[in-house]
């Protein structure tokens, strides 16, 4: 049926580098020159001016144009020639005397001259001039452009749906040219191919919905169709004829003929038309947004010639009809696209009023499986997985995801439907998850959303059997050939999914724009939160600092006042009065201590670490002399099973941290014998210091870290501030590390702390 | 210590329970300079200025400020440092006497050229050894500028 290719197999490396497009020799139906400019001199001709002007080739190679056509032509020719899109003057109307007038003696005699029409192109430099006879001239006037393309426009324009487009277009066509069957053959994404609607006498074989594999039109023949809106084969069982000279003496290479209407056929798309039973053909470019759409595909039984100004007006009308693809595929689109903008802009209005992204996307009616009809969905946000609908299971499925995100990563997007075909190790999810859409949302921090869809098992009726497009005769010559057979042949499609629409796939694109949007604006609602978030910190450490500082100059005056009563009153003052006196000056000087607590506590979290290369077991050993005193008045003992790493740290901080652990474990002891250890656990990297001490209930783990909370009466075990732990905890986390507790009440207490600076 | 003019010393204390236990402890230790105090910061230059050997009836120059830096209006950091640049007044030992531990605080009062920096401790004993040392070493042990001995 159109320029062949086979299979996903060897040969198809073979038939895709066919350079159809420089066969070097033309269809018999016209004669071809190449031309040099501005001389017009012959440097190339096809070898069948002798059958149709009677003139010998080799008697006009080299030889100027105007050998053959008379000057008056010539000008017309040379003023043609400086339009600016050849394309519009095409065709040109020319006056060829036949050889024999120059040796008639008679000029009465000479045979009137024969009218062609000249087609021409520039090719690679040169100018291409092609000849086609005119075989009725007195046709003309019937076959006039505007009267051939008038009704088909007013019936193009008439039609509201693709489908009813395509018919009346095939209809129409078939009416013009008397071909016996005219297709619109439609290419989907993989370039497999269907007829979407067909008129054919009756007596034919419908090929109406048959499908066809991609290999049927391979990649450069469908390169040629964009090139060229219309092709013709008016005898499929032509004799090609060849270029004179084989090169091209110009160029040195073999003619371009990519935009050659005489273009020879390529042998293996010749024998596929024949055993189609084929005898002529011509095939009309549809084209969308550029990219090749489809044919109107007009087969005959029998050769047959299509005048020029028909297959003008039927090119003409196969453009008309590429601009109304667009309408009439949106129109078929409009619908959806309507719902698709309602869900999505509903999604957004969801998404900006929850602060939660996932529940915006999840927890509405419509969701996010709305948006591009899929029966499940995952999104992945924050390393976190959540499901909706029918999904396969995430355990199983990681794999897969982790190669499909890797995709997206560098995509944007990715979308099958066939997950199987792409990759085979999807089969088990094929249940759930045949059409898979990927979409990437960010890729900073990865977040992306998969779309389901389950397998729809369906049946395709191709035109033969599409996994032998091409029969290998085998032999000492090995042989390729298109299918001879075209009967119907039905496969039963597993593993697939509805296809993913365009306008799905646009739905989804323009979602990830939208929120894009959202997530910005909650971005810099953040960064604007961080802000006086910081602010507010600096302000609360400048605030506990002259806070503090100031409270204590009173606090001192009260001190000393009471100090001083004592030292002059002394004598006058009762035992009582003393007491009560004694008293103001030890809570004076716990609230001084408090406020150094509270002071200290405010400026660790404002200065800078000190970070050093710290070896821990000195510190420690250096910790444990300072507290030496203590140690021995307890006669506690102290443990340090394994050596202790070296890392960096603010070593004056971290000591600050093992002496008030230390100092807590020997104060909170009833034991007769104190035991401490202190140790550090590889396999966690943390450090511990552990005693065997009162412990503490699992209840108070969190409130230990409280400033000024005790668990005990202030004069039980030794006081405090009640800073130490909450001053230990801000060091731990200034170091980028956490701290807790594991402890049996009544038995020990242990302290595991992490330095991951 | 003889002559018409009896030894001064200035304190820049805004809190009158500082500066009275100053006193109380300076007194015991028979100190018996002329001690000046000011409140606020902002009264400070304006009152050294004024302090004129010159005038009959001017208060002599002081020997040795005692400064506490946080104080109303000017702050007792930028007052040093005003002292200290002046160059009829840099001459005068200042000794800073602050609640502050700040190392920063330290550093810079050192840096302006503050001759001494003392802790006022919460402690009353501690109070009495800070203040009896300060006594001992710059109005018993030190010659100060303006002294005739």
């Amino acid at each position: 049926m159109f320029e062949p290719k086979d299979s996903l197999t060897v040969d198809l490396t073979n038939c895709d580098r066919e350079p159809i497009h420089i066969p070097g020799s033309i269809q018999p139906h016209g004669v071809l020159f190449a031309l040099t400019e501005p001389e017009l001199t012959i440097v190339q001709l096809s070898n069948n001016t002798l059958s149709l002007f009677g003139i010998a080739p080799e008697q006009l190679l080299n030889q100027p144009l105007h050998q053959l056509i008379s000057e008056d032509q010539i000008r017309i020719l040379e003023d043609c020639l400086l339009a600016e899109n050849l394309q519009d003057v095409n065709p040109l109307e020319l006056l060829i005397h036949s050889g024999e007038r120059s040796s008639s003696e008679d000029p009465s005699e000479t045979a009137p001259p024969q009218t062609f029409n000249g087609i021409i192109h520039r090719s690679h430099g040169l100018l291409i001039l092609e000849l086609e006879p005119v075989s009725t001239p007195q046709s003309n006037a019937y076959f006039n452009f505007y009267h051939l393309v008038k009704s088909g426009l007013s019936r193009l324009k008439d039609t509201k749906e693709l489908q009813t487009l395509c018919q009346t277009v095939v209809n129409h066509i078939q009416r013009l040219t008397g071909f016996e069957r005219v297709m619109v053959y439609r290419f989907d994404e993989q370039w497999n191919g269907s007829v979407y609607a067909e008129a054919k006498l009756k007596e034919l074989d419908p090929y109406l919905h048959l499908h066809y594999p991609a290999s049927d039109i391979p990649t450069q023949a469908r390169d040629l169709y964009l090139k060229n809106g219309l092709r013709i084969i008016p005898d499929v069982s032509y004799q090609p004829v060849e270029l004179i000279p084989a090169i091209n003496p110009i160029t040195q290479t073999a003619l371009d003929l990519s935009q050659s209407s005489l273009r020879n056929v390529s042998p293996i798309h010749v024998e596929y038309l024949h055993n189609m039973g084929v005898g002529s053909s011509m095939s009309i470019t549809l084209v969308k947004d550029k990219t090749l759409w489809g044919l109107i595909a007009c087969h005959h039984r029998t050769p047959k010639m299509v005048p020029y100004e028909v297959r003008n007006a039927c090119e003409f009308l196969g453009q008309v009809m590429s601009l109304e693809l667009t309408d009439k595929e949106d129109l078929e689109n409009y619908e959806y696209q309507i719902t698709a903008k309602t869900i999505q802009s509903r999604l957004i209005e969801y998404l900006s009023k929850t602060d939660r992204f996932v529940e915006g996307l999840l927890n509405f009616e419509p969701n996010i499986l709305d948006l591009v009809n899929a029966q499940g969905a995952i999104l992945f946000f924050e390393n976190q997985f959540y499901t909706l609908g029918n999904t396969p299971a995430l355990a199983d499925f990681q794999p897969l995801f982790d190669r499909i995100q890797q995709y997206i990563q560098l995509e944007g997007i990715f979308h099958t439907n066939s997950l199987v075909q792409q990759f085979p190790e999807a089969e088990p999810f094929k249940d759930v998850a045949s059409g898979v859409m990927a979409l990437s949302l960010s890729k900073v921090p990865s977040h992306c959303i998969l779309w389901f869809r389950s397998e729809v098992i369906q049946t395709v009726n191709w035109g033969g059997n599409p996994n032998k497009p091409v029969e290998v005769i085998s032999g000492e010559d090995v042989r390729l050939s298109p299918r001879k057979s075209f009967e119907l042949w039905q496969e039963t499609v597993r593993c697939t999914a509805l296809p993913w629409r365009k306008y799905e796939i646009n739905a989804a694109l323009d979602f990830r724009n939208a929120i894009v949007g959202v997530v910005l604006r909650k971005a810099e609602e953040l960064a604007t939160l961080n802000r006086d978030l910081q602010r507010t910190n600096t302000e609360l450490d400048a605030f506990a600092y002259i806070a503090s500082h100031d409270l204590k100059e009173p606090l001192r005056g009260i001190h000393n006042y009471a100090c001083f009563l004592m030292e002059d009153y002394s004598e006058v003052l009762q035992e009582d009065g003393k007491e009560k006196l004694k008293t103001l000056v030890r809570l004076s000087q716990r609230m001084e201590m408090q406020i150094d607590s509270l002071l200290h506590f405010s400026r660790l979290g404002r200065v800078d670490l000190n970070l050093y290369e710290t070896d821990l077991n000195e510190l420690v050993h250096h910790t444990l002399d300072l507290l030496r005193g203590r140690l021995e008045e307890s006669k506690v003992s102290i443990e340090i099973p394994q050596p202790l790493p070296t890392l960096y740290c603010d070593r004056v901080l971290v000591q600050e941290v093992f002496s008030n652990l230390i100092s807590n474990a020997i104060k909170y002891n009833d034991q007769v014998t104190k035991r401490i250890e202190i140790g550090f656990r590889k396999s966690s990297k943390s450090f511990y210091v552990r005693d065997n001490g009162i412990g503490i209930q699992a209840e108070h783990y969190d409130t230990i870290f409280r400033i000024f909370k005790r668990l005990h009466g202030p004069k039980r075990y030794g006081g405090g501030t009640g800073a130490g732990l909450t001053i230990v905890k801000k060091i731990v986390e200034r170091h980028g590390g956490r701290i807790w507790i594991e402890s049996t009440p009544g038995k020990s207490t242990t302290f595991f702390f992490t330095l991951p600076l | 210590m003889t002559g018409t003019s009896e030894p001064v010393i200035l304190i820049i204390e805004d809190s009158d329970e500082d500066f009275e236990s100053f006193c109380r402890i300076a007194r015991k230790s028979q100190v018996n300079h002329l001690i000046f105090r000011c409140i606020e910061g902002d009264e400070v230059l304006p009152f050294l200025r004024s302090t004129n050997s010159c005038l009959e009836k001017a208060v002599p120059f002081p020997s040795l400020i005692i400064l506490d830096l946080n104080l109303p209006g000017l702050d007792g950091r930028e007052l040093l440092k005003r002292i200290k640049q002046d160059e009829t007044f840099k001459q005068i030992p200042v000794i800073v006497w602050t609640t502050s531990v700040n190392p920063k605080d330290i550093e810079i009062c050192y840096k302006h050229g503050a001759n001494s920096y003392l802790l006022k401790p919460m402690d009353i004993n501690l109070l009495n050894e800070t203040i009896q040392g300060l006594i001992n070493f710059w109005l018993k042990i030190a010659l100060l500028p303006h002294q005739e001995t």
